[in-house]
């Protein structure tokens, strides 16, 4: 058990960009990628993906050329890892040369508070050398049905804050994942906490004193006259704080 | 079965010892035997309020402390039968107070068969508030339209949901009132003071009364009289419509409107 074994098996919980694929036609796969990497060039770089199938159910492996497909996306500078599938006997499955998941009952069943789709690796893969077992949790988001009032702080760790009313001014609102706000934000909202970037907050009025996206945060004198009161989103992109109407 | 309400506000000045002193006398007046506690220990008012300042010989802290019997300690009031009033002491401060000592006068309250115990709640956040909020049932929020006052509200509001007897023993949560003090719609209409809907929509809670600014109030203080005694006052019908809807009853607000000023008025006035 010591640690100069040199390896360390353990379970993991990684969060990963899933790549949708909801066509066979490399071309079209080519030329939607393009448009998707222009918008944030500098954000896709480099990016492990995990290239979704489960979409291509009904195709055929006949015209599915998986090997294209995968270099299609390497080509811009994605990089697969892993690709979910709803069966992992399929033709389609078989032919591609990536570790599979099965990934098919994923967000559609979110009734469970807690659902967990592990998968180890298939000896047959061509990264051998990979022994980490991929985990997807969905954890249920913590909801609130109150407003919440001056001076008061709610934190939801590791997923979603929903609350149902408005936040007061001297309040706090902070989560893990993204913060849902029914109601008008006049206090304080911090998303992403622990440093996810890709969590947003929503709100029905933003009247706040300070929003704050994994750090990146703006104070209510620097959000645009012409959003205050309205219905809002803000969210981070290439680390700058955007604020835009819903 | 007695009820606890607790008066409150977060800020000071905003009228809690004039409301706690019209609504003890208005639900004594309706046939409830009520008492009213002044919590503001070392700061004393509400005996002035209700003109028996010079009628108070022991006060909540003797109770408290045991030195004092129920019976000595309550002044009944000289005008209304059923309305009694629980002194705070002049010479001591908030920590003479605990909560254990306050649940045992609780309980000799409810044992005297009161129907209304109105607790007057000192300014702030500190100890003397959690005291005078946390034997409530329910709470009456006063507060006026300006925003710091606004702002207080839902910071106390958010105490009585955190630091409350009932929300500590998880049983139902204090029932909130909003009662809006010191209303001058032709000062609402300028955009000087914050609409009632306004307030309602900072606040969320269900709006008991609006009571509207009038030098009334000041004068009936300055004569130990509660406000609500004045039927002939506005704000004296507006404390007692909002007794009314405390009680159940489903009555319109009034004096919601600036008085239009007649054609001589305008001219000249």
């Amino acid at each position: 058990m010591a640690s100069n074994n040199g390896v360390e098996l353990k379970g993991g919980m990684y969060t990963f960009m899933s790549l949708k694929v909801s066509t066979t036609d490399p071309e079209i796969l080519d030329e939607k990628l393009a448009d998707k990497v222009q918008q944030a060039p500098g954000f896709f770089k480099n990016t492990p993906v995990v290239v979704d199938l489960t979409g291509l159910e009904d195709a055929e492996s006949a015209e599915f050329d998986a090997a294209a497909m995968l270099s299609c996306i390497r080509r811009h500078q994605l990089i697969p890892i892993v690709a979910s599938v709803s069966d992992k006997l399929s033709p389609l499955a078989t032919s591609i040369e990536l570790p599979l998941i099965e990934g098919g009952q994923r967000g559609a069943k979110i009734e469970q508070p807690e659902q967990t789709v592990t998968s180890k690796k298939s000896e047959s893969s061509v990264y051998p050398e990979s022994s980490e077992v991929v985990e997807y949790t969905v954890k249920t988001p913590m909801l609130v049905t109150k407003p919440i009032r001056s001076g008061q702080q709610v934190y939801a760790r590791d997923t979603d804050l929903i609350i149902m009313g408005s936040v007061g001014p001297g309040a706090e609102v902070i989560a893990d994942h993204n913060v849902h706000i029914y109601g008008a934000l006049r206090g304080r909202a911090l998303c992403g906490v622990s440093g996810n970037t890709t969590t947003r907050i929503f709100c029905q009025s933003l009247e706040a004193e300070l929003v704050s996206v994994a750090g990146n945060y703006r104070m209510l004198e620097t959000i645009p006259e012409e959003l205050r009161g309205k219905p809002a989103q803000i969210w981070l992109d290439n680390d700058r704080l955007n604020i835009e109407p819903l | 079965m007695t009820k606890t309400i607790v008066v409150t506000s977060g800020k000071g000045g905003v009228g809690k010892t004039t409301t706690a002193a019209s609504f003890a006398t208005g639900l004594a007046r309706r046939g409830f035997k009520t008492v009213v506690i002044d919590f503001d220990v070392g700061l004393r008012n509400l005996d002035l309020i209700m003109g028996c300042e010079r009628r108070v010989v022991y006060d909540l802290v003797n109770l408290v402390n045991q030195e004092a019997s129920l019976h000595q300690t309550l002044i009944k009031d000289k005008r209304i039968d059923n309305l009694y009033i629980l002194p705070a002491s002049q010479t001591r401060d908030k920590d003479a107070l605990t909560i254990e000592g306050i649940a045992r006068v609780m309980h000799k309250l409810k044992k005297s068969e009161f129907d209304y115990i109105i607790c007057d709640s000192p300014a702030g956040i500190e100890k003397g508030a959690k005291m005078a909020l946390y034997f409530a049932d329910e709470a009456i929020v006063t507060t006026n339209p300006e925003v710091s006052s606004v702002r207080d509200s839902d910071r106390i509001l958010g105490i009585l949901q955190s630091e409350s007897k009932r929300s500590k023993m998880n049983e139902d949560p204090v029932k909130e009132h909003l009662l809006i003090t010191r209303y001058n719609p032709g000062r609402v209409k300028d955009g000087q003071m914050l609409s009632v809907d306004d307030i309602v929509d900072l606040l969320a809670i269900p709006l008991l009364g609006i009571i509207p600014e009038s030098p009334t109030v000041l004068e009936s203080s300055n004569a130990g009289k509660p406000v609500i005694l004045d039927d002939e006052s506005q704000a004296g019908q507006a404390y007692a419509d909002a007794i009314d809807r405390l009680l159940g009853e489903n009555k319109p607000h009034r004096f919601m409107e600036a008085p239009k000023k007649g054609l001589l008025r305008r001219l000249f006035g």
